[in-house]
């Protein structure tokens, strides 16, 4: 097939001692930003991105995949010997992470964990390989309308599909809509929504949002407990890992249903920590051994870590071919193609189709070196966290807030990040989704104008959205996503109204 | 489910306190969100929607769906009346919070290098629990710190860091 042809040809350029170097660079940064609390996936990403400006883009997105991969793994070394989710998608991991930690069985807990992790990335990145021009190819008759159609119904699927109350995704969207649309209207040239400001005339940028949210945030939460960490020891023999090895495959159902459903919710934008939380519940209702879930089943640790890395990298196949993140930090990947001059979407397979593929090959390894890294490494970051929190905590919120100065020069970025900090905390526990509100952030203007366009085209007609079967089908499929919830409980109602009056709760 | 905190175990802060204000906030930014757009134009001209239009309805929603929270909030105004946030995290919460913001200000007068040095030595001055720095160390280890990050964005990855009008009026930085 000819995919194989154009992965060898990436292949070829990825693997100079350059590339490789970033890709360990990369990963090494990951883990890091994966094991400090208040620096994840996305914030790392987006304080690499400045840093990326001055390199070919090819380069600087191995850089920022294999970070992303990093930062994937390093949130699972927290997980498991510190029972601190470094991600939110690390978060089922705790569950039988750390308690196979407190038995002292951490080594193996840490190499099922990135091992299955491997397979998954693996997994997501063959979908890639082979269904990317396909659907690249598909999405070129794509017009105004179908584009609108398929962010719509990107959006829509965040508000019927996630366990957040619906009205509370609506205004995480809306919210990030609104970001999007101060400073410069990008069709007529307006200034909208300064309000006078200077300060505001380049716009709200989706990185201050993201360090802030996810950064300081996710600081101000983990804070509450307590500002300290304490965690169990872990050094890695080779002879545990590969034992580990060898038992990993009697678990093959386990890693087949898990990557199954972390590419499906990586590509749809159901995104990692959904992907792991489903694979984890599915994992313990199918399992022999139910009920040592939660005690430190290493069926536990293998399901959700596959899933969420099957997620975390098929997330990339709709934001390369159709511009559509399906994840946070894809999201943040693609508004740096964007500020690269690269526009995601079937355009970039026909113009850009070196670096796609180069990019499709560099997953292949970076998976790989991530995993020996990580392997190498855990000592070292084991050690990282055992620095106090009075010097760790200040110095990420001064990481943070360089990265937040660096983006455009302004202070008033960073008290606007600090701002969104005090946001983040208080969206965090109130259930309020941060993901929707980032992808609605850097896909705001897309969207906008795919609408504006469209409206232009139909002279202010909304029937163009159903003017041919496909875009008809994605609007309506949207529609019928976003009110899911409310037909559900209608149905049950209506059904269970024949059998006398429900209780009401 | 449904915690009645009645008077002997009242919470810190509520959830429904909690809630209606997050939701108020929401609401008035779409409000203004709106209003901003309104003034743009909401309207049609011959090259399509005006500015304003797409705009408007986002606020629209955003002012309909926090206004349905807090519609959802008051009627389940008994059961919210559970703890969003108990005094004691809530102090650790400020106790990061409060200084961070402290160190916003304070970059805006003193600079990125200055304040970073000041944020964290308080905090490492300010250790409570296991770990207690020697005085030494609570100057040593911010300043090195100060140090090794002028050295990877200023000279490494030429990120200018602002560095404030103290140091400009001595002759220092922009």
């Amino acid at each position: 097939m000819q995919e194989f042809s154009y992965l060898l040809d990436g292949m070829l350029v990825v693997t100079t001692p350059y590339h490789l170097l970033l890709m360990v660079a990369g990963v090494l940064l990951g883990i890091l930003v994966g094991v400090l609390p208040g620096l994840g996936a996305p914030n790392g990403v987006t304080l690499l991105l400045p840093l990326t400006f001055t390199m070919p883009p090819t380069a600087a997105i191995i850089l920022l995949t294999c970070m992303y991969w990093g930062a994937l793994f390093g949130g699972s070394i927290t997980s498991i010997l510190f029972n601190i989710p470094g991600e939110p998608s690390s978060v089922a991991t705790t569950f039988d992470g750390y308690p196979l930690a407190r038995q002292g069985r951490a080594t193996e807990a840490l190499t099922a964990a990135f091992s299955s992790a491997l397979l998954g990335a693996l997994t997501g990145v063959l979908l890639i390989t082979f269904l990317s021009s396909y659907i690249a190819k598909f999405a070129m008759s794509f017009s105004s309308p179908e584009f609108f159609a398929v962010y719509l119904l990107a959006f829509c699927s965040f508000i019927g599909m996630s366990k957040n109350p619906p009205l509370k995704t609506v205004v995480a969207l809306m919210l990030g809509f609104a970001m999007a649309a101060v400073g410069m209207d990008t069709i007529s040239g307006n200034l909208r929504l300064t309000y006078g400001m200077p300060e505001l005339l380049k716009g709200i940028s989706f990185e201050i949002a993201v360090i802030g949210l996810f950064g300081i945030g996710e600081i101000l939460c983990t804070v509450e407990e307590g500002l300290v960490f304490r965690g169990e020891h872990a050094k890695i023999s080779v002879k545990a890992v590969l034992k580990t090895w060898a038992s990993l495959p009697k678990y093959w159902a386990t890693l087949l249903r898990s990557a199954a459903i972390g590419c499906w919710m990586g590509i749809t934008p159901g995104g990692p920590t959904a992907a792991s939380f489903m694979s984890y519940s599915a994992a313990k209702k199918f399992s022999r051994n139910k009920d040592n879930f939660g005690k430190g089943e290493l069926e536990g640790v293998i399901a959700p870590e596959t899933a969420d890395h099957a997620a975390g990298t098929s997330a990339l196949l709709p934001m390369l071919t159709l511009g559509i993140p399906g994840s946070a930090t894809a999201a943040v990947m693609l508004g740096g193609l964007m500020i690269w001059g690269l526009q995601p979407g079937p355009m970039l397979f026909v113009e850009q189709k070196d670096f796609v593929w180069s990019l499709i090959a560099s997953m292949y390894l970076g998976n790989v070196v991530s995993l020996i890294v990580v392997l190498s490494t855990i000592p070292l970051f084991a050690a990282i966290l055992r620095i106090p929190f009075s010097i760790i905590a200040p110095v990420i919120v001064m990481v943070c807030t360089i990265g937040a100065y660096s983006v455009h020069g302004s202070m008033f970025d960073v008290a606007l990040m600090f701002g969104f900090g005090a946001l983040g905390y208080l969206f965090k526990k109130l259930g309020y989704p941060i993901a929707p509100l980032v992808l609605a952030a850097v896909l705001g203007d897309k969207t906008e104008g795919a609408f504006r366009q469209s409206m232009l085209f139909s002279n202010g007609e909304l029937s163009i959205f159903w003017s041919n079967p496909l875009v008809g089908t994605l609007t309506t499929c949207a529609i019928l996503l976003a009110t899911w919830p409310l037909l559900m409980r209608a149905l049950k109602y209506v059904t269970s109204g024949f059998n006398g009056r429900t209780v009401k709760n | 489910m449904s915690t009645n905190q009645e008077p002997g175990g009242r919470s810190f802060i509520t959830v429904r306190a909690a809630e209606l204000a997050v939701a108020a906030f929401t609401a008035i930014v779409g409000a203004v969100v709106m209003h901003g757009s309104y003034e743009q134009g909401i309207g049609w001209e011959d090259s399509g929607p005006q500015s304003g239009y797409f705009p408007f309805y986002i606020g629209m929603i955003m002012l309909a769906a926090s206004l349905g929270t807090i519609v959802l909030t008051l009627k389940d105004w008994r059961a919210l009346a559970r703890s969003f946030v108990e005094r004691a995290p809530f102090a650790h919460v400020m106790s990061v919070f409060l200084p961070v913001c402290v160190y916003g200000v304070a970059i805006r007068l003193l600079g990125m290098y200055i304040a970073s040095l000041l944020f964290i030595g308080w905090f490492m001055w300010h250790a409570k629990g296991e770990v207690r720095h020697a005085r030494w160390k609570v100057v040593v280890v911010p300043a090195a710190v100060v140090l090794a990050s002028y050295l990877i964005f200023e000279r490494w990855f030429q990120v200018p860091l602002y560095n404030g009008p103290l140091l400009a009026h001595f002759g220092i930085g922009q």
